[in-house]
């Protein structure tokens, strides 16, 4: 067996952020690399290019590039968001807040919210959300510029689509990467062994490359030549429209997001963004009136990755924005990519491992986002069809084990934290039975002491912190010009 | 919570699997359960283990063992790693470190720039001389980790070897002070209750006759409970894992005090070198297919180091586990649960993961809930499954060849979940990555290039630097590594400051 030769020239396609981002990752990690993008228009269904909302880990991406807040925070316009308000998904529960950072702090080993279980099970307790920093520094509009040690906070982005995929393209030229474009192109394979061979673009130029990186959207132009295989989630998730628009007047001073069930899915208020997901079967009209309507099928490809050509984005994977995970599962695709990168032989031993961590790592997206739908509280017809379904079996058994007393089981390739999880199921009032016993060792006294220890730390410290407002313009008045 | 039926828990066997679960218990959920252990005297303990995996420390933490103490009662010495002699080929030695190599903190593993230095010169200095634990080890020396995450000296961690006969009696003697109960005998038969088939009580030769709602079989091979009165069947791995007995036999130790246990190749298995504060303990693990019990005492007497203290002793055993460790209202802990060999010093560890599974998921009512069960074997069956392939591979990747144990071992078909991973490391240095199981990226790293599964290609971003800068950085880390070794004090004198042991009266 031989590694044989290394793979030296990469073509990128596609022409959104999602391209871009691919291509600069590539050529700062591995600058032996001779990267070109095939740019082309961005499809309205390529649902990562168009989602505004990004989780925290977009922080990490951009350090690893190098990119600071300068760059991408000021530079490019952006906003910064903490997590969202889920508002009427259970019935006759107040909204909650999923924000992003710790909720409560452990103590001896027993994780918070099985203080807060057994607190509640004795008497009213405030609200889980109330536990999170996050939380209460968006109620507050404020941003903490200090770290406190019992307590963290993630920050995610409000992107503003064109200039952030401007600075992606203008980093990545500046790194090196070769631009050709094209309304359109023709992918040849190779006919002894399927590989890839070249794309001619409709101009008439050819380019050839050891690795195609795939990053057109849904359709998968260059991928899909390969096979079709795909793993069909819409009985899980039968939402399939998704419509966007656009709300110039919008709070640009709200870090919390709203989403709102509806009748047949649900919307969303995000930055500027305002937008609808639903079910078609389940909607007695077209239920948009304004904004771009688009069709979605979710779900996973088989292998992302087949011969010479990786899929990255909605081409590997198609899933609703309600957690706003999309843009994170294509920042982790790319840094797999990179991190997994085969000879140019593309020997299946090494694809099937990337593809085992890519598909684990987008079914537990699926589970986390199916998981709002399963255990939500609404009587329309819609509701009660997804309350009724049976969950993939994964989440299942994360169901079944919460509900038994508030354990969750480990997963490898998990994107959302225990926190996360806990904040959903008991925001949408799913409590378990019993709580670890484990938490039996300290006393109902001490508990509820450490709650309102924590309560009170996160007001005094949220208080100290800076206003939103005050925190963004300072940090443009630093930024060099 | 308040109002909690309290679950009545009848441990059988008292080794270091009763006690450790009994003092676990009493100490950990006081509220909820109510411990009763049985052990007759005139059984043995087997007593294996005596090398353990840092996981040991959380353990004794929670528990509230004051360390010193520990070390003091069990002769205890420190453990950085473990030392494998003569598997690759004759004459090979590397040590699988408690710790990582270089920082541990990088995007890339330092195993990557290592291959790329290696691929381009042959006087590479081993990996391990860029490992804090591998060049203590090495060097006699220990001292504890440094807390500050970004020195060198916090880039390890360790584990203890120590007497296990007497760690069960300093179990015990924490477990009976926060109320466990004891009871003296030898039990003669399992009564099943007729129409659940959960265990119902055991009966001892003296006539008592002892109830509980919850049972822990800790009776060692011949699994009381769990394996004869509910027949649960057992998974045999002996075709991966044929060595199937032990011959055991302590020593003084004359020589430096080593902070490792040594398994050294031998013609039909591996021989251990445990130094304790005492003795040093030696067995030979060997297969009986390939060498009689005759020839493998003979083999090891040789072979010892000191002065013998004790007739070498035999252990049979069997390779496996139960399919299920959790069955009805009986938990099996240890030995009753499965056997893999002490090549990774994985027993006492297996027993920890067991009762902390049965912590977490212990008993809310009296009657035992399925999905409890379920979640448990799941979890120990990860354990068991990854630990086996770690222990397959010592012995698939050797180059050693003309004794028909080692031809056995090295043509053997091994699972596919293993030759996948050796491929995936081969190929370009990669682990498939498991993260729950014990062993972690760097364990695997160590084995497979100390027994020459060496990657023909490397992670492409490590070709960042230029080759002078990394030859210098690496020079940089290595000599880094060295000095700080240098520093810290000598093994032996450490424990004798630290906690040096009672003498016997």
């Amino acid at each position: 067996m031989s590694v044989g030769a290394p793979i030296r020239t990469v073509v990128v396609v596609g022409g959104g952020i999602i391209a871009w981002s691919a291509a600069a990752a590539l050529k700062r990690h591995i600058p032996s690399l001779d990267v070109t993008v095939v740019s082309c228009p961005v499809p309205d269904d390529a649902i990562a290019d168009r989602i505004i909302c990004t989780l925290p880990s977009i922080t990490g991406f951009h350090e690893d590039l190098g990119l600071t807040e300068a760059d991408t925070v000021v530079g490019a316009g952006s906003g910064l968001r903490v997590g969202t308000v889920f508002d009427g998904w259970a019935a006759g529960l107040a909204p909650y807040v999923h924000a992003y950072g710790s909720y409560g702090s452990a103590v001896e080993g027993i994780p918070f919210h099985q203080m807060w279980l057994r607190a509640r099970a004795v008497e009213a307790a405030p609200p889980f959300d109330q536990f999170s920093l996050a939380a209460e520094l968006a109620r507050l509009r404020r941003i903490g510029s200090a770290a406190p040690s019992t307590a963290s906070v993630g920050y995610g982005l409000h992107l503003r689509l064109e200039r952030y995929a401007a600075l992606m393209r203008d980093f990545a030229i500046h790194l090196g990467v070769k631009e050709h474009s094209c309304s359109g192109f023709e992918a040849k394979l190779r006919g002894d062994d399927g590989f890839v061979d070249s794309l001619t673009l409709d101009g008439g130029i050819s380019i050839g490359g050891d690795l195609f990186v795939d990053c057109t959207g849904p359709a998968a132009s260059i991928r899909s030549a390969l096979d079709d295989a795909f793993e069909n989630w819409s009985s899980w998730l039968p939402c399939d429209r998704v419509v966007s628009d656009e709300d110039q007047a919008a709070d640009a001073a709200a870090i919390l997001d709203r989403v709102f069930a509806t009748e047949c899915g649900w919307r969303w208020e995000a930055g500027s963004s305002r937008g609808m997901v639903y079910s078609s079967a389940h909607a007695k009209e077209k239920a948009a009136k304004d904004g771009t309507e688009i069709r979605m099928r979710q779900g996973c490809r088989s292998e992302p990755w087949l011969r010479n050509c990786v899929a990255i984005g909605d081409a590997a994977v198609t899933i609703e924005p309600l957690e706003w995970a999309n843009l994170h599962l294509a920042h982790s695709q790319i840094d797999r990519m990179i991190a997994m990168m085969p000879g140019r032989d593309c020997a299946p031993v090494e694809l099937r491992e990337y593809n085992r961590q890519c598909v684990s790592e987008a079914r537990r997206v699926r589970d986390f986002v199916c998981m709002h739908y399963v255990t939500a509280r609404r009587d329309e017809p819609f509701w009660e069809d997804v309350a009724s379904m049976e969950p993939p079996a994964s989440l299942s058994h994360t169901l079944a084990l919460f509900a038994e007393r508030g354990r969750l089981p480990y997963y490898e390739e998990e994107t959302f934290s225990r926190d996360s999880w806990v904040a959903v199921l008991l925001g949408h009032g799913f409590e378990p039975r019993g709580t670890d016993p484990l938490a039996d060792l300290l006393s109902l006294d001490e508990v509820n002491r450490e709650l309102k220890r924590h309560r009170d730390f996160i007001r005094d410290f949220a208080q100290a912190q800076p206003m939103y407002r005050d925190y963004m313009s300072s940090l443009s008045g630093r930024a060099p010009r | 919570m308040a109002g909690e039926p309290i679950v009545n828990v009848i441990i059988v066997g008292g080794g270091t699997a009763g006690w450790m679960t009994a003092a676990a218990l009493v100490k950990l959920l006081p509220s909820r359960c109510r411990v009763h252990l049985v052990e007759s005297e005139a059984i043995g303990i087997v007593g294996v283990g005596e090398a353990t995996l840092p996981h040991i420390r959380g353990f004794n933490e929670r528990l509230g063992i004051n360390e010193a103490e520990f070390m003091a009662a069990t002769r205890a010495t420190f453990k950085l790693g473990i030392e494998f002699r003569d598997w690759g080929r004759p004459g090979d030695s590397y040590i699988h470190p408690f710790g990582t190599f270089g920082s541990g903190k990088g995007t890339i593993d330092l195993h990557h720039y290592w291959s790329r230095l290696a691929e381009t010169s042959a006087a590479t200095p081993p990996i391990g001389d860029y490992s804090m634990a591998v060049t203590m080890a090495y060097m006699n020396r220990f001292a504890r980790p440094d807390p500050d995450p970004d020195k060198i000296e916090s880039t390890f961690n360790y584990a203890y070897q120590f007497d296990a006969m007497m760690f069960a009696p300093f179990l015990r003697r924490i477990a009976e002070g926060l109320g466990a109960r004891r009871t003296e005998g030898r039990i003669v038969d399992v009564e099943l209750n007729g129409e659940t088939g959960d265990v119902a009580a055991i009966l001892l030769e003296t006539g008592e006759r002892i109830e509980g709602d919850l049972f822990v079989d800790c009776s060692g091979f011949v699994s009381l409970l769990i394996g004869k009165a509910l027949a649960e069947p057992f998974e045999d791995w002996s075709q991966w894992l044929p060595c199937d007995r032990a011959v055991a036999m302590p020593c003084r130790t004359r020589t430096a005090l080593s902070p490792y246990t040594s398994a050294i190749a031998m013609d039909a298995g591996w021989r251990w070198r445990i130094p304790l504060q005492h003795r040093t303990g030696n067995g030979y693990v060997y297969a009986s297919a390939f060498t009689s019990d005759e020839d493998a005492r003979a083999a090891l007497v040789d072979a010892v180091e000191g002065e013998p203290i004790a007739e070498p002793r035999i252990l049979k055993f069997k390779a496996g586990r139960r399919v299920r460790s959790w069955v009805r209202n009986c938990v099996a802990v240890g030995l009753a649960s499965g056997f893999l060999e002490p090549l990774e010093s994985t027993s006492i560890y297996l027993i920890q993961a067991a009762i902390s599974t049965l912590v977490e998921l212990f008993p809310q009512q009296k009657g035992m809930s399925s999905l409890d069960r379920d979640e448990f074997n799941r979890l120990i069956d990860l354990e068991y499954d990854r630990i086996r392939d770690f222990l397959i591979l010592h012995y698939h990747a050797t180059e050693r060849s003309g004794l028909p144990f080692w031809d056995h071992v090295r043509t053997m078909q091994v699972p596919d979940t293993l030759h996948e991973k050796i491929d995936l490391f081969r190929r370009r240095g990669r682990i498939a990555k498991y993260r729950e199981g014990v062993f972690l990226d760097a364990s695997w790293i160590a084995v497979y290039v100390g027994q020459r599964v060496i990657p023909e290609g490397h992670d492409m971003r490590a070709d960042l630097p230029s080759a002078d800068v990394l030859a210098q950085r690496m020079e940089a880390l290595r000599s880094e590594v060295r000095a700080k070794a240098s520093t810290m004090p000598d093994h032996r004198t450490y424990i004798e400051r630290y906690c040096p042991m009672e003498v016997a009266a």
